[in-house]
């Protein structure tokens, strides 16, 4: 038996070694936030986090990643509440046909997390690898930079 | 199913992953996975044969992370690219690698691509086996007995990256008075298809070149030296010409011809360009 902590709970799995993490979070678990696109770690939209930073849940064995906590886009929302990221996506139209989004927002929540004032090349670099085919660039850029102001807020309200 | 099935090793010791690998005929080593995963579906897609067993690095501690002193730097074989791109140990020659780093494909592939991979995995398009071979880096190994071993990355790549040990980490000798240039080409912006990868690293002595070293990859069977550009600039006296005139003293031997006219443009004026960014940094010192 193979044990993943996925979004904070724990799954028993009957994995033989060969089985991807992407296919394992959407056949056999049912998280289907998680896209499958290209398959060949080209696009991003299978990105999930993982030690604070987003991965390719395409080219990662599930069973290499038994001891680590990994976060899919259903770990983001606390209830009804959505995560910061998620509710700027939403505020600021960053959501065209939507395909990519659960894979990019998992990447800005990672440079977020890290750094919640990013610069428009700090942006750049962190979101390089998720491909947006709308090409709707400009409100996802405008949706990470509101989200790192209401994520910094928040982290000092929790403070206080 | 993406992959064919096989069997999947954690050894949690370098002498562990060592042995098996030495045991194991045709096992595959699974650093970051960047690669080798990518090529494992590729094979299974094509009908062709796909390893048996898989030996994952992952859970051995000593492999990871970095260390400085005053003779050089220490990466441990699985420390990642973005690992190295945070790390403030890059300092004096070291500084070029957060170039390198930062050109390297894109932030999720950079998150788990490790050093080691990069150096071992013989494709061709990895980035780190000329800036090694430039920055005149030892590799170190481990075999299955426990013994260790080194030799420098430019014999390493001489014997086309062929190993049947562990990598455990790269040495790279510390250096304050180099001057570095390095260039990197790919095809578009978003896809990752790199066309050269070229380090220069020089001495300067007044206005002429010595001890230079030019290493290149990608536009070449395995990264190598380019001795023929390093003799002529060793030769040369630094002149607003020179970078330009270096274009006719490649070796013409270790490029590859076939390439078509627009790559063969990239990699000329990449490597002119190189030249004439030692020659300005140069000429601000003095």
């Amino acid at each position: 038996m193979t044990t993943l902590t996925i979004n904070n709970k724990k799954y028993d799995l009957d994995l033989k070694g060969h089985e991807i993490l992407l296919e394992v979070l959407r056949n056999n678990l049912g998280f289907t936030g998680t896209k499958t696109a290209c398959e060949e770690s080209e696009c991003g939209t299978c990105c999930v986090n993982i030690g604070g930073k987003s991965i390719l849940s395409c080219i990662t064995l599930a069973c290499d990643v038994a001891d680590k906590a990994i976060t899919t886009i259903e770990g983001l929302a606390d209830g009804e509440k959505l995560h910061p990221v998620q509710q700027a996506y939403i505020d600021h139209g960053a959501v065209q046909c939507g395909f990519c989004i659960p894979g990019l927002i998992m990447s800005s929540k990672a440079l977020l997390e890290k750094n919640p004032e990013p610069t428009r090349e700090e942006i750049d670099y962190a979101l390089d690898g998720n491909l947006c085919r709308c090409a709707g660039y400009l409100k996802i850029y405008e949706a990470v930079i509101h989200a790192g102001k209401e994520m910094k807020q928040l982290a000092g309200t929790n403070k206080n | 199913m993406l992959l064919n099935p096989l069997t999947f090793h954690t050894p949690t010791t370098i002498s562990q992953a060592a042995e098996l690998y030495s045991t194991l005929g045709g096992a595959r080593i699974l650093a970051g996975g960047t690669f080798l995963l990518n090529s494992l579906k590729l094979l299974k897609r094509k009908g062709l044969k796909t390893p048996k067993n898989v030996i994952s690095l992952k859970r051995i501690p000593e492999l990871v992370g970095m260390t400085a002193d005053s003779q050089g730097l220490t990466i441990g074989s699985m420390t990642t690219i973005d690992e190295i791109f945070e790390s403030p140990l890059l300092k004096d020659n070291f500084q070029v690698l957060r170039i390198v780093c930062r050109n390297i494909s894109t932030q999720p592939i950079r998150n788990v691509a490790t050093l080691g991979g990069n150096l071992t995995c013989r494709y061709t398009w990895t980035e780190m086996p000329a800036v090694m071979i430039g920055l005149e880096a030892q590799l170190h190994f481990i075999d299955n007995k426990g013994q260790a071993s080194s030799l420098s990355a430019e014999e390493f790549y001489k014997a086309a990256a062929k190993t049947d040990k562990i990598l455990t980490h790269v040495r790279i000798p510390r250096d304050t008075k180099a001057a570095i240039a390095y260039r990197r080409a790919r095809k578009s912006s978003n896809v990752d298809i790199p066309l050269l990868s070229l380090l220069i690293k020089t001495y300067f002595e007044g206005n002429r070149f010595t001890k230079t070293h030019v290493s290149v990859n990608n536009c070449v069977a395995f990264a190598q030296r380019d001795q023929v550009l390093e003799q002529f600039l060793n030769a040369a006296v630094c002149s607003k010409t020179i970078a330009q005139e270096a274009l006719d003293h490649l070796d013409k031997n270790i490029y590859d011809n076939r390439s078509d006219e627009y790559k063969q443009h990239i990699f000329r004026i990449s490597i002119k360009g190189a030249i004439e960014e030692l020659i300005t940094k140069q000429a601000k010192k003095s």
